[in-house]
């Protein structure tokens, strides 16, 4: 899967003091440690930028590309922003994101065909997030079409489907993993995308890996093409390079509810299936599910 | 000629069985393991338990129809006990220590403990203790209570997230059962049950969604409970299979429509207890001893 580093984000307090001061110290520490955790594109996640949008956005794309020669995926809200930076990408770039909401749609869209970007499309539209994997399915084509329409095929269209925290609602999760798999019949050629830390939002800090490990092991298995990840994560990536085949297989099994000698398991291996059962939405989530 | 057999859904699970109170007037709660009023798939033991509340301090902002029937008792939490029993029927009793609000009177832990050991004297039906929801104040008032009335079989609430340890001890100690309350959220639900079933007999919890009154939510509690009672039958989710706890009198007397009428009032209620037996209540706390008498009439046809 192809991974997206996520840690370039104003919500970190160091990295917007070194945005606002022009800094770019912080922002090679953050940089290059993604680059050598083995991302293949970095998100630059500037928010809203109310204060000089094009001038902040063109710095700090020209500071990123300095110590690294990763893809980016330019991540803001803000149009004028998303060009400014869309202008000095030197590698073809990731406009995050655009929705089917009407605004959002026309005017980030027109952007990907003017500078032959890639586009994250998600499911979102004027009536908010769709409820389940069918209304995802009519909000995206629609949004297909119209993205189509603008000159912009398939291939460079990342669609999000939008991944909840299992714990605010754990069928939404479910309605994720079935949609992943009807992606292909529905939009031949397209990639998908999603914001992998999300799933674990909210849940205990410690065990937030756990939750996004095997979930990027289960929508691996579904074709999922790429995913927004903490660019940090050394066992995801490892995960992710193929050197842990036991935990894969593992989730796989849960996943297809083998049955299972469950005591000889270790305490490991036992946390990946439970997990994976919460995920599958086979037990009700709790910030205690592996304690029962 | 082919007969029709209906399809039945069998579950393997059961919900728990929790006593409440001592003696010959013990009361059973839940024990089944089908879903409500589903006697021709399985099997449900026990019909749900019906509570009348009373307080130990005289309502001051009750609608004028639901006080009318205790008008002449409620200054006297033992008198209004011994009358909810005796004339009116109640086989279970909830007592709420208002006073013990550390916004109001803020009474002490001991003089509620008292109350309560007076109410529990003067009846012999199972009692439930209700707290103000203040969970610093609830731990040192219901931990009074509970070995002030040690082996009576109280059940004590609402427990919280906050207070569970302290309450929770004090019932284990004491020989009471509990009701654990997570607002509206079965992931919290679950996630104070497994907290507390760490050191609590599960078997002795009673699970509280907290709930709200016909055209005031009742739909969002509607669905929780039902989840739950999902969970636990279907999935088998064993933090969850505990009986349910409905307590809504407040919310439904506080409506405009219940304040416009006796009979609308009564019907309220009545209507919204029955709603959440449908849903899978295992358990009504009720203001109205009319509203008793309606839900008790429907669901015994």
């Amino acid at each position: 899967m192809i991974l997206i580093g996520e840690d370039l984000n104003v919500m970190s307090k160091e990295i917007s003091r070194a945005i606002k001061e022009r800094n770019p110290e912080p922002i090679r520490h953050c940089v290059e440690g993604q680059t050598q955790n083995g991302m293949d594109y970095l998100d630059l996640n500037v928010g809203p930028v109310a204060k000089e949008p094009g001038e902040t956005m063109e710095w700090l794309v020209k500071t990123v590309q300095e110590f690294t020669d990763l893809p980016l995926c330019l991540d803001t809200t803000n149009p004028l922003a998303m060009e400014a930076g869309l202008q000095v990408c030197e590698k073809k770039a990731l406009i995050n994101s655009a929705s089917g909401a009407t605004e959002s749609k026309e005017t980030m869209l027109p952007l990907a065909p003017k500078y032959s970007a890639g586009v994250v499309l998600s499911v979102i539209n004027d009536a908010g997030l769709p409820a389940d994997a069918e209304e995802r399915a009519s909000s995206i084509l629609d949004s297909l079409a119209f993205a189509n329409e603008q000159g912009i095929p398939n291939e460079d269209i990342w669609i999000d489907p939008v991944l909840l925290p299992v714990g605010v609602d754990q069928r939404q999760v479910a309605a994720y993993l079935e949609f992943i798999q009807m992606i292909p019949d529905l939009a031949p050629g397209a990639k998908s995308v999603c914001g992998l830390s999300n799933l674990s939002y909210g849940a205990p800090k410690e065990l937030r890996g756990l939750l996004n490990h095997t979930f990027l092991v289960m929508i691996g298995r579904y074709g999922q093409h790429s995913a927004i990840v903490s660019g940090f994560d050394k066992e995801l990536t490892r995960i992710n390079g193929g050197e842990l085949p036991e935990i894969v297989n593992l989730i796989y099994r849960a996943m297809d509810e083998d049955d299972m000698d469950i005591p000889s398991l270790t305490q490991k291996e036992l946390e990946y299936v439970k997990t994976t059962q919460v995920l599958m939405g086979k037990t009700l989530y709790s910030h205690s599910w592996l304690e029962v | 000629m082919i007969r029709y057999e209906p399809p039945l859904e069998r579950y393997s699970a059961n919900i728990r069985e929790a006593v409440l109170g001592k003696g010959q007037r013990a009361i059973k709660i839940g024990g089944e393991n089908t879903l409500p009023f589903h006697s021709f798939e399985g099997s449900l033991p026990n019909p749900p338990g019906l509570a009348l509340e009373i307080r130990d301090t005289q309502p001051q902002n009750w609608a004028q129809w639901v006080l009318e029937p205790f008008e002449d008792v409620a200054f006297d939490p033992a008198a209004w006990a011994k009358k909810c029993v005796e004339v009116f029927g109640s086989e279970i009793l909830c007592l709420r220590l208002v006073s013990t609000d550390p916004l109001g009177r803020d009474a002490s832990p001991q003089e509620a403990a008292e109350i309560t050991k007076k109410v529990a004297d003067s009846v012999d039906v199972p009692l439930i203790v209700w707290g103000t929801g203040a969970e610093e104040k609830d731990s040192q008032v219901l931990a009074q209570v509970a070995q002030v009335c040690a082996g009576r079989n109280l059940l004590l609430g609402p427990v919280l997230k906050g207070n569970y340890g302290e309450i929770a001890k004090a019932a284990l100690e004491y020989g009471h059962a509990i009701v654990a309350q997570a607002s509206m959220d079965a992931n919290l639900t679950k996630e104070l049950n497994i907290a507390l079933c760490k050191s609590f007999p599960p078997e002795r919890i009673v699970i509280d969604t907290t709930a709200s009154a016909l055209g005031y939510g009742l739909e969002y509690t509607f669905s929780i409970i039902e989840s739950i009672k999902q969970f636990a039958l279907t999935d088998k989710d064993t933090m969850m299979q505990m009986p349910i706890l409905a307590d809504f009198g407040g919310d439904c007397w506080r409506t405009k429509e219940a304040k416009e009428s006796k009979e609308q009032g009564i019907l309220w209620e009545a209507i919204t207890g029955l709603t959440f037996l449908v849903a899978g209540a295992d358990l009504l706390i009720l203001r109205h001893p009319e509203a008793l008498r309606l839900i008790r009439e429907m669901i015994s046809e």
